[in-house]
């Protein structure tokens, strides 16, 4: 522990430091808890949003008419209702709606109001718009090349920002260098992905307009709004919402909540508008992708001697709070360790891509993908453990950085020794396991940081009631990080009263004071201390009307647990704070009791140059993981990840556990599973299956343990905490992934492919690039303007047959479409916004259809409308085919597998689905009904041959595995999570008495049009062996023709089906040898 | 199309707007029921999860006109006058929510796997918070709710 400075003890704390309930959790457990989405105002409308296909492109025209008179539409708005005003929080650069021009795949230009959400969205896609393509700039190199386009006409050379600065005599520290690293690296778009979409509800009344948001930053967010709806900020009020996940996002830099308010302007009526998860895709803010080029200079014994770096940043379209990012990207690592110097030159790039923004962390993840790294790389050049290294440079309290960062508390040397106590690192970098590696690496933020002005403070008002209770007013709201209870827990410590007796109020402009909201890890310290100035204050005066009362002196009085009375009196002598209240307002000249409290962050406004001490406090993390790679894929798995957090005392310790957790979390999808395929410069297909975020099957364990620190300027020693336990964790997975097979990954995102190249150069020796296909999804198409046919009818029908009979005959009428589980219709309903045809047929109640059974002979019968759940609960599916089983398994979840039918998982013919891929390995047999009957068809014939006009699935055959046999499934899906795979694989194999095989069969899917089947007839009568396994399934290789896209290259699919054909083949084996052992 | 469930234990008739109307909307916006949400509308994130005839099931991806006669459950459904579902009480107690969103999925998914297997296996318990994202978390108390919600399901069987 840091002993340099005396600190105050927090033992005596009675509510600071206490797990106490949160306050926001029993809405949130009853369903009471009311977001944005939630909203229903009387007579209100629903809003859609008209976005640019194109990735730069003039407007020529805008032809709403049609979608005007529409029924049920009540406001159509483009460019022209506009105040023509552009908005931004540093360099306004963005319209409300589109006016001229549109610059990336995404971008507003009309919007609708209507009855409801289904007309609203029928209604944009009859606007009509005229594009004049222009030239995109669609790649940093792209936008910064001789003569390239111009995003906006203001910025020469694409340059939305610049800086540059020297501190020190950087090139004297190099060349006093005795060991110098350097390198490039570059991280990757991350979307916040929070689980509610932005959104607001807009209403106009008197002149103003009301708007409930689900925004972090209420005043922030209505200074801007104001401006770009070309209104004076009076006019303007925000009420927040409950907010479900920010993480930067909803930090009032989108143009949801402004559309929202001009619908409701024109239409006269609120306005809701939510956006969709694909529009949360292609016009939220998502991290800002950097190019990072970074030197250190160092002298023998590991001490730093310089540093310097070079950095672009993708600002997208549009530039928001980039400007900023980049000033924390580029100079706050330079506070993390006792850098004598340092120099860099940063730009940012404007470029035809969807706008990036604040994301938790701020810029500094970026930097430490790229400096962390570096470090590790130095560790290695020097010669010395990575900790070593780190802890004999780490800050400590009263250093200064080259930009003037005042270091006040700081445990970092402690958090370095957590975290790798947490991990194990000693023991585990003595016995090594092959293929394991373990990284750390290590983080600074902010508390808060004067970015906006020279203001960096937060109000607050404590009034204490007569009833007893006392109630917060500020500002400063609640993403889902802990500030209501925090604020809560510092108020009733300073009071003196018990929590459950404080009250806090929720954000809304025209009420509280001015606050700056949830950002830059600022609520705790900032709004922390402005809630206990002004908990001191309304206490002074509480003592003051109890000494009155009690007729003694302020300081002879104590408040217990919400009680006043004689510090050295009985019980019995103690008042209720209620009965003192009460007895100070009800007299003549009665006052409330109402303390007024203001923090201003003590720091200061960098200058262009950024020095200039940001922020009063800082935080520190250092972070250890531990991972493993399956070398014959590539394939990153994370053991387990620790982090050791400076965050002061810690006010709620559940709270402050789940912030690192959450934090870690998103390190983790950063580093490996999160990202897009791109096409023309936007996703190919925005949706949560393209871009999956972890889930709990592929959590590592994590360890969180905080240092023991006491930050002198905080609320009770407190400092934040949201941000700084993601920034380190990319890092330190690439430095783990380095120790485990010494591949060195530097651009984001880590992806098994990359690593499975790096390990097997010659597999990629012959490899052809394809050209990009453009996407087929149906999201693109419409954005496109491939509208469905002016015949697509919103409205559809659904008979619900009783007999196979009646549902072939329902089939043969014009437009008609089965219906078993309903799950593809309902995909396809959310994402054309179209039914699949006017007439729905629903086959699941055909009691045939329901049967499932396992006969005297072993055979498995099952009618086509079985959920695959039903299926999965038989037990003596596992028993009698083990393929069906792990397919069934691999499906996912119970509620997938409840939703998607037999029948429904086979008919369309898809040799991705797992189920049927199961079954070809195995014997199975489809019966078919038609409009001529029956017929039956093996299902490899059936995948031949498809399934005739009009017919349907009724039941599947599956026959009993000869005895000696064994079957297999295997999904793999390289990140982990529940996706389309990358390729799928079920075997079959049967042995004869002696051992020998009798039959072998691989079924292989995702990899071509239709599913490889390969009998292995070389095998029969033949003993197997591994070898001869890896042999044969060579195979594959021939007849797999895979697509690139997100689940990686062609070539890459194609070792991984022959690598997981021959797994799958090898277990159906040993799983067969095992009965021939057994008998 | 006229559709009846039992809706937390209440007989419901809906006319449907068009027959292809998904349950989610029918519970949010037609019964303004809004304690079930809506995450990605592909059954990718699970926070719409509900309970229809005791199996969880992703409401965003439900056809209404499928759960005639069937019995559903919501988040509004568990909590008595007086007392939460021990589910609900352990995510409490826990601190198992952040921002709460995904909460009603959760909560669900975990009433139903529990509802069924009052003491699952630590793969049961992760393949069923598996099936509903949670952005804010990092799923570690969300797993000792479920422990949590166990010791206290079975406190309250004893008692």
């Amino acid at each position: 522990m840091n002993t340099r400075n005396p600190r105050p003890s927090t033992a005596g704390l009675l509510v600071v430091g206490k797990d106490v309930p949160r306050t926001d959790a029993l809405p949130k457990v009853t369903g009471a808890a009311q977001y944005v989405a939630d909203i229903h105002l009387p007579g209100m409308l629903h809003a859609a949003v008209l976005r640019s296909p194109h990735p730069h492109a003039r407007i020529k025209r805008i032809d709403t008419g049609a979608a005007a008179t529409l029924p049920g539409v009540k406001a159509v708005v483009t460019g022209a209702d506009t105040a023509h005003k552009k908005w931004g929080c540093f360099r306004p650069d963005l319209y409300p709606l589109a006016i001229e021009k549109v610059r990336y795949v995404g971008d507003e230009v009309a919007a609708v109001a209507a009855l409801d959400p289904e007309t609203a969205r029928a209604a944009v896609d009859l606007i009509k718009v005229e594009y004049e393509v222009l030239p995109a700039v669609l790649s940093l190199d792209a936008s910064l090349a001789d003569g390239a386009p111009l995003v906006h006409d203001d910025a020469a050379g694409n340059i939305a920002h610049e800086f540059k600065f020297e501190r020190g005599a950087v090139d004297d520290g190099f060349n006093a260098s005795d060991v110098i690293v350097e390198g490039t690296w570059e991280t990757a778009r991350q979307w916040h992905t929070s689980l509610e979409t932005i959104g607001c509800v807009a209403q106009w009344n008197n002149g103003r307009v009301s708007m409930w948001c689900n925004t972090q930053t209420p005043y922030l967010a209505r200074g801007r709004y104001a401006v770009a709806l070309g209104v004076p900020e009076a006019q303007v009020r925000v009420i927040q919402t409950d907010v479900g996940g920010g993480f930067g996002g909803k930090s009032g830099d989108d143009n949801a909540s402004v559309i929202a308010a001009l619908l409701a302007r024109k239409s006269g009526k609120a306005v809701k508008l939510i956006h969709t998860r694909e529009e949360e895709f292609l016009a939220s803010h998502p991290r800002m992708p950097m190019r990072y080029w970074v030197r250190l200079g160092f002298r023998r014994d590991g001490k730093v001697l310089a540093k310097e770096i070079k950095m672009l940043a993708d600002n997208g379209a549009y530039t928001g709070k980039s400007q900023a990012i980049v000033g924390a990207a580029t100079v706050r690592h330079d506070a993390l360790y006792k850098y004598p110097c340092a120099r860099a030159h940063s730009k940012l790039v404007y470029t035809n891509l969807v706008p990036t923004g604040a994301f938790r962390g701020f810029g500094n993840p970026s930097a430490d993908w790229a400096v962390e790294q570096c470090w590790d790389l130095a560790a290695e050049k020097l010669g010395m453990d990575v900790i070593d290294l780190l802890r004999m440079n780490a800050v400590e309290d009263g250093d200064v950085s080259p930009h003037n960062h005042k270091i006040t508390s700081c445990e970092l040397r402690q958090c370095i020794d957590k975290a790798a106590q947490l991990i194990g690192w000693q023991e585990k970098r003595k016995h090594r396991t092959p293929n394991r590696g373990l990284g750390f690496g290590c983080s600074i933020h902010v508390n808060g940081r004067r970015s906006f002005g020279d203001w960096d403070g937060s109000s607050a008002i404590v009034r204490i009631n007569d009833d007893g209770r006392a109630v917060i007013i500020t500002g400063e709201g609640e993403i889902g990080q802990g500030t209501l209870t925090v604020l809560r827990q510092i108020a009733a410590e300073e009071l003196g009263l018990p929590y459950e007796d404080v009250d806090i109020t929720r954000p809304d402009t025209d009420v509280q004071p001015y606050a700056l909201g949830a950002l830059a890890s600022r609520v705790t310290y900032v709004a922390g201390n402005a809630v206990k100035r002004a908990a001191a204050v309304a206490r002074g005066q509480l003592m003051a009307a109890a000494a009155a009362q009690f007729k003694l002196a302020p300081d002879e009085l104590t408040i217990i647990n919400g009680e006043i009375g004689p510090a050295r009196g009985r019980e019995t002598e103690f008042k209720s704070v209620a009965s003192v209240v009460r007895a100070h307002i009800y007299q003549p000249n009665g006052q409330p009791i109402i303390g007024i409290g203001n923090f201003d962050n003590p720091s200061e406004f960098p200058d262009h140059s950024r020095f200039g001490n940001e922020s009063g406090a800082y935080n520190f993390a250092a972070q250890a993981v531990e991972v493993e790679v399956d070398p014959d894929t590539g394939r990153v798995t994370v053991l387990e990840m620790a982090s050791a957090v400076d965050c002061g005392t810690v006010i709620h310790p559940a709270a402050a556990e789940g912030q690192v957790q959450g934090a870690m979390t998103q390190g983790l999808g950063l580093a490996l599973i999160e990202y897009f395929d791109w096409y023309n410069g936007a996703p190919t297909d925005p949706n949560l299956k393209d871009y999956p975020i972890p889930s709990a099957e592929m959590m590592p364990r994590l360890h969180v343990a905080f240092a023991d620190s006491y930050e002198p300027t905080g609320p009770f020693g407190a400092k934040g905490l949201g941000e700084i336990a993601l920034d380190a964790i990319p890092a330190a997975i690439a430095n783990a992934i380095a120790d485990a097979v010494g591949v060195r990954i530097r651009e984001l995102p880590i992806t098994a492919e990359k690593i499975h190249r790096a390990l097997h150069p010659n597999a990629y020796a012959d490899e052809h690039s394809a050209a990009p296909v453009a996407p087929k999804s149906s999201v693109w198409t419409r954005l496109s303007g491939g509208k469905p046919s002016g015949g697509r009818p919103l409205k559809t029908e659904m008979t619900v047959a009783t007999t196979v009979s009646e549902a072939i005959a329902a089939l043969q009428a014009s437009d008609a479409t089965l219906v078993s589980g309903g799950m593809s219709h309902a995909l396809r309903r959310e994402r054309t916004g179209y039914p699949l045809s006017r007439r729905l047929i629903a086959v699941g109640r055909i009691p045939e259809l329901n049967a499932l059974a396992i006969d005297a002979q072993g055979i498995l019968r099952a009618g086509s409308a079985v959920r695959l759940q039903t299926l999965f609960d038989e037990p003596r599916v596992m028993h009698g085919w083990q393929a069906i089983a792990e397919a069934l398994a691999a499906v996912g979840h119970t509620r997938i597998r409840y939703g998607i039918t037999i029948g429904g998982s086979i008919g369309p013919l898809i040799g991705g689905f797992d189920l049927p891929l199961a079954l070809l390995a195995l014997s199975t047999r489809v019966t078919l009904a038609g409009p001529l009957g029956l017929r039956v068809r093996t299902l490899p014939e059936l995948f031949e041959t498809r399934l005739l006009q009009h017919e349907m699935v009724t039941a599947i055959e599956v026959d009993p595995l000869p005895p000696r046999s064994g079957s297999c499934f295997y999904k793999y899906m390289p990140r982990h999570v529940l996706e389309i795979p990358t390729v799928n694989t079920a075997a079959a194999v049967s042995l004869n008495p002696d051992g020998t095989c009798g039959s072998a069969r691989v079924a292989v899917g995702s990899v071509s049009r239709k599913p490889i089947i390969i009998e292995f007839k070389q095998f029969y009568g033949n003993f197997m062996s591994a070898e001869l396994v890896r042999a044969a399934v060579q195979e594959v290789r021939t007849l797999a023709q895979p697509q690139s896209d997100v689940r990686g290259s062609a070539a890459y699919k194609i070792e991984m089906a022959v690598e997981f054909a021959a797994r799958a083949l090898c277990i159906a084996w040993q799983r067969a040898a095992s009965h021939v052992k057994a008998s | 199309m006229l559709v009846k469930f039992i809706l937390n234990g209440d007989p419901v008739e809906v006319a449907l707007k068009n027959d292809d109307r998904l349950l989610v909307d029918v519970l949010r916006v037609d019964l303004k029921m809004t304690g079930t949400k809506h995450g990605c509308g592909i059954g990718a994130c699970g926070t719409c999860t509900v309970i229809i005839d005791g199996t969880p099931v992703a409401s965003c991806l439900q056809l209404a006109a499928l759960v005639d006669g069937a019995e559903i459950r919501t988040i509004e459904g568990l909590a008595g006058a007086t007392n939460l579902h021990p589910v609900q009480q352990a995510f409490i107690n826990c601190s198992g929510l952040q921002c709460g969103i995904c909460t009603p999925g959760h909560i669900m998914a975990a009433c139903a796997l529990l509802d069924k297997t009052p003491d699952p296996t630590t793969q049961q318990i992760r393949n069923s918070m598996d099936s509903v994202y949670c952005r804010c978390t990092g799923y570690s108390r969300i797993e000792e709710s479920y422990r949590a919600a166990i010791a206290l399901a079975r406190k309250t069987a004893s008692a």
